[in-house]
């Protein structure tokens, strides 16, 4: 059996390197296809992946509705996040295994160097995150020195920060820097942790700020962050109007709420608990509509909000329909190579090949030809994708090949051509043999 | 009707020189049945090639029905291969593609005729030829002398002067062979000039006049009554 | 003409015509609505934002001390940043056109929240934000100085907004066949504004899916100070414009050192910005588009090559009997003709259905039959170059060819 494959494959070689125009116009068109599709689809695949495997099916996402009356639809999907009081009843409740509730903001930041009053670097902006202490071991941040803020520290409004090994090297040129000082906003912060390289992509606990390239650089206490008003950054949706729309009751959703549950039976627990919590705040006049809840762990949520943006699915469809057009033309292109070779292939009919041994000589031609391509498209798509990673876009450092990429893009080129193959293969292998050959 | 004078076809490659047709000179008459005969490697293929104008001469004149062929560019050859002559080619050479009233109809197209005269013409050829019924069937389906007959339906389509054959009968049993025969005898009792190259004696000698060809050079012999007067330019061999 | 032969030897060999023909006809239907929408993204890319735009700078800061009186300071800023050389006009601004912040309301003709309302761009800012803008008024008048509020005041409804500026199409919308000018509007707050002014354009922030639609903005005289938001824009004399960008951080820092500016940026930068991701997917529409055309041409040299081949003695023959090289090319290109009108014919159709999934799943707007006839021409166009040159070589082919035994 293989000595007969590879018996297939010197003919093929043979053949291919005769017509050597028509061989890189194949391969060349399968390598643009095939390029062109795998460039598309590893940006699909890094968009989708999974943010944080082994946990995304124990994570949950919060949604109540305390919206107006009015309007209710019936089934109509609940305000994206939470409101202050309801994110810090449902903290206080502490049914889950653990909860953390958070909002994206920002402050400016400058070191505290001993001996000067205010310090020789000038203060920069970074992204940050107002959360309560559960968030580090919800997401198992890895830790460079230090560790998380306690639930003291929450309830006390702790002057206390984590902030990310990039931004200790940058303040300080060093990473071991816990129980130093930076001004944040003007207010002396203590470092209580350094956080070390930990990147979420997609940025699922707070899709508001941005779904890729966003990485907070600095962690507090939500309600340090509120006593010294510090700046918030995310969406904000009010019903009504108050006159301060961060306080406790205004009417603005503008939290978001995680919560840990081990199991699924916990998980239904916790749903009912969400159900009876809503009965019970529209009881005491604070909800208007029926209980409306969700409680969708990782994988459900970014599913729900479609993060990957339209543009990539068009590009994908484009680069199909593309991959489409160049099949066709191989189909075309092989089917001719084959039909030239008439006499050949009578000939070998004549001499004794069944029509099996000449499909599958023809086919393992189609075959060198998609490995050909496939390691061209390869190319190509690394190509593609350094293109990509220099477009401005949000997720443009995320465009790389990886392994399982890389083998669906032979695998891809290989099949493709093996498919291309079929017909004019079947074609060949149906040409009569030599004897019954006349002139045309 | 044809006069060659000292004509010569040499094939150049870069190693090898061919003298295929050397100085030939002949003269064949308006409706005449004349057979080209000669071993392999004579110059008859290449003699019929010049006759009908698919190839240029090296050497010498040609003069079809009184034009000058040398001074035609190939625009005007066509032409004049269109209206004046018709081939009828050893394998047929029908287009397979087609059908047999399309494939009568090739020649036709390229005339410029109405759709009208054309299908008038088509439907005579083939009725000669005994193959009107099949009109619309394809060369595949026929016999070997069917399809000859398509050829010969072909090639008086457009009621040319000329008849070159080759080797019509090559491909063919005996039967057919004579039948084929036939068909061209009686073409030219109706005034058709019939040239053909055969290296059948027997289908030659059914020709009236027989040109001998030799390494390129011609020698007639004459078969029965012979329609060139002694004394007066008719083919003889030249070194 | 002889089209019916041709049509009938097709038929003989419909694996490889049916294949031309799809090839011909699913590029046509890509290329078609690759051209439209590019088409469509670039014409979003030149909309109009009403803006002076040449000479327009942006500045982003944000003070690191909350309890700062932002509005103060932020008059001081503008006064220092006039200052500086090459500067003609600078105010503070919530949002520009084509940035990516956005500030909408609702406009009311009636009171009260049953009424009809119109979707409307808010902009908001300091006294000389039209101006430096560089719109100028169609008719009306710009804000006087005491007609401007701080804007929590409005929101709290503790002072009336008293009046507003809309833009032409904005007053046709709200205020059809009216004069705008006196008329009052329900935007902010309990009171009405009364319409003082109108201008001619002012793009939405946010570009929209169709650049023809209109632009519903209003300006309002509030105050947006930095410390909510708000950005500094700077009128300056092209010439001039490194060096301001150069002087700005000092010369902001002198009136108080507990800011950080964050961006400053010329409005052409930001503008580039907003359009990037039109921009990229008319390159990557152009690229499909021209290497799609040159696979399809380059298979159906492969293909044409291919039946000159195997029809080479068919054409000794035809030329045999009369035919001359010009016969000869013409019937390939004539046979390409025919077999690219009926893949152009079948790429119609799938264009549209192509389109119409487009239209459900991107919210495309629908094919307009004008870009049909330049796909089409395209790949008849390409169809005949591909030809070409098989269809010489056809030519070439001598007719002493006919009498060659097999």
């Amino acid at each position: 059996m293989t000595a007969v494959f590879g018996y297939y494959l010197e003919l093929a070689g043979r053949s291919l390197r005769r017509h050597v125009v028509l061989t890189a116009l194949m391969i060349a068109t399968i390598g643009f296809g095939v390029g062109a599709s795998m460039t598309t689809l590893t940006v699909l695949h890094v968009l989708s992946r999974d943010p944080i495997p082994g946990k995304s099916h124990e994570l949950y996402y919060v949604q109540l509705d305390p919206r107006k009356a009015g309007g209710a639809a019936p089934d109509e999907e609940p305000e994206s996040q939470l409101t202050r009081a309801d994110a810090e009843a449902l903290l206080r409740a502490g049914r889950a295994d653990r909860q953390a509730m958070m909002v994206g903001g920002n402050a400016a930041v400058e070191p505290v160097t001993e001996g000067a009053a205010s310090s020789a670097l000038p203060a920069s902006m970074v992204d940050a995150r107002w959360t309560s202490a559960d968030l580090f071991a919800m997401f198992e941040v890895p830790f460079a020195a230090g560790g998380g803020w306690t639930a003291e520290d929450d309830a006390r409004a702790a002057r206390v920060v984590v902030i990310t090994r990039a931004l200790a090297e940058k303040l300080f040129g060093a990473v071991a820097v816990t129980g130093r000082t930076v001004r944040v906003n003007g207010i002396a912060m203590r470092i209580v942790g350094v956080i070390d390289r930990w990147s979420v992509s997609p940025h699922f606990y707070d899709l508001t700020v941005g779904a890729y390239g966003i990485d907070e650089q600095l962690f507090a206490p939500f309600s340090t962050s509120r006593a010294l008003q510090f700046g918030r950054s995310g969406d904000m949706n009010c019903w009504a109007y108050a006159s301060d729309l961060e306080a406790v009751g205004a009417p603005c959703t503008w939290i978001q709420l995680w919560v840990e549950l081990g199991s699924q039976p916990r998980a239904a627990a916790y749903h009912d608990f969400l159900v009876q919590y809503s009965e019970d705040e529209r009881k005491a006049g604070r909800f208007e509509r029926p209980p409306n809840v969700r409680l969708r762990d990782v994988t459900a949520w970014l599913d729900h909000k479609q993060i990957v943006p339209d543009e990539v699915h068009l590009q994908i469809a484009i680069a199909f329909g593309f991959l489409a057009v160049c099949l066709i033309n191989t189909v075309g292109l092989l089917l001719t190579k084959f039909l030239r070779r008439s006499a050949e292939i009578g000939v070998r009919r004549a001499l004794g090949a069944s029509r099996r041994s000449i499909f599958l000589q023809l086919l393992v031609e189609a075959g060198m030809i998609g490995v050909a391509g496939g390691v061209l498209g390869l190319g190509l798509a690394w190509l593609g994708l350094w293109a990509v990673r220099h477009q401005p876009t949000s997720y443009a450092e995320l465009a790389r090949l990886d392994l399982p990429m890389l083998a669906a893009t032979v695998a891809l080129a290989v099949a493709s051509s093996l498919c291309a193959g079929l017909l004019p293969a079947w074609r060949g292998c149906h040409l009569p043999p030599a004897i019954q050959l006349k002139s045309q | 009707m044809l006069h060659m004078k000292d004509v010569s076809k040499v094939f150049r490659t870069e190693m090898v020189e061919t003298h295929a047709l050397r100085r030939l000179t002949l003269e064949i008459r308006d409706t005449e049945f004349v057979a080209v005969t000669g071993p392999s490697g004579s110059g008859k293929s290449t003699f019929l090639n010049i006759a009908g104008l698919l190839e240029e001469l090296t050497g010498g004149e040609y003069r079809l029905d009184g034009v000058d062929v040398s001074r035609l560019d190939d625009r005007q050859r066509s032409r004049l291969r269109n209206e004046k002559i018709g081939f009828v080619f050893q394998s047929f050479n029908l287009i397979p593609d087609l059908d047999l009233f399309d494939n009568v109809d090739v020649p036709l197209r390229y005339r410029g005729f109405t759709s009208g005269e054309r299908r008038r013409r088509i439907e005579a050829a083939l009725e000669q030829v005994g193959l009107r019924s099949r009109t619309r069937h394809y060369p595949a389906e026929l016999s070997g002398g069917q399809q000859q007959r398509v050829a010969i339906a072909r090639a008086i389509a457009g009621a040319p002067k000329l008849l070159l054959a080759d080797e019509p009968t090559g491909n063919l049993d005996s039967q057919m062979a004579r039948e084929i025969m036939q068909l061209l005898e009686g073409l030219n009792a109706q005034g058709t000039l019939v040239v053909m190259v055969t290296h059948d004696p027997e289908i030659a000698g059914r020709a009236q006049r027989n040109i001998h060809l030799v390494d390129g050079v011609a020698a007639d012999l004459d078969r029965g009554p012979s329609l060139i007067a002694p004394g007066t330019a008719a083919a003889r061999p030249t070194a | 003409m002889h089209v019916r032969p041709i049509l009938s030897a097709l038929r003989r060999h419909r694996t490889t015509a049916t294949l031309i023909i799809l090839e011909i006809a699913l590029t046509c239907a890509i290329v078609c609505n690759a051209v439209f929408l590019i088409h469509d993204r670039l014409s979003r890319i030149d909309q109009p934002s009403g803006l002076d735009e040449r000479d327009l700078i942006r500045i982003q800061i944000t003070g690191i001390d909350k309890t700062a009186d932002a509005v103060a300071l932020g008059r001081q800023d503008l006064q220092a940043l006039r200052t500086l050389p090459g500067v003609r006009h600078a105010a503070c601004t919530n949002m520009l056109p084509f940035s990516s912040s956005s500030m909408t309301g609702a406009a009311r003709t009636e009171p009260g929240d049953a009424a009809p309302k119109v979707k409307v761009t808010m902009y908001m800012g300091s006294p000389d934000l039209l101006e430096t803008l560089g719109v100028g008024l169609v008719a009306g008048r710009a804000f006087t100085p005491d007609e401007y509020v701080g804007l929590d005041a409005v929101q709290a409804d503790q002072t009336p907004l008293p009046s507003v500026i809309v833009t032409r199409d904005a007053a046709e919308r709200l205020l059809p066949g009216k004069n705008p000018l006196g008329q009052r509007l329900y935007i902010l707050g309990k009171a009405p504004q009364v319409v003082v002014g109108v201008i001619d354009r002012l793009a939405p922030s946010t570009g929209g899916p169709d650049p023809a639609e209109p632009s519903y903005a209003v300006v309002l005289p509030v105050h947006y100070p930095y410390s909510i938001g708000g950005t500094y824009l700077l009128q300056v004399d092209p010439a001039r414009q490194a060096e301001v960008l150069g002087a700005v951080d000092a010369a902001l820092a002198r009136v108080d050192r507990n800011r950080i500016v964050q961006s400053r940026e010329s409005y052409a930068e930001i503008r580039d910005a907003f359009f990037r991701q039109d921009r990229s997917l008319a390159y990557l529409l152009t690229g499909v588009s021209i290497t799609l055309l040159a696979v399809t041409g380059f298979g159906i040299v492969g293909l044409a090559s291919f039946w000159v081949q195997q029809r080479t003695r068919q054409i000794g023959v035809r030329r045999a009997l009369g035919a001359t090289r010009g016969d000869i090319t013409r019937y390939f290109q004539l046979e390409n003709f025919l077999l690219t009108t009926a893949g152009i014919a079948v790429g119609m159709v799938l264009a549209y259905a192509i389109n119409l999934w487009l239209m459900h799943r991107y919210q495309i707007a629908r094919l307009p039959a004008g870009f049909l006839p330049i796909g089409a021409g395209l790949l008849w166009l390409l169809g005949q170059l591909a030809v070409l040159g098989p269809a010489r070589r056809a030519a070439a082919i001598p007719p002493a060819i006919a009498t060659r035994s097999v």
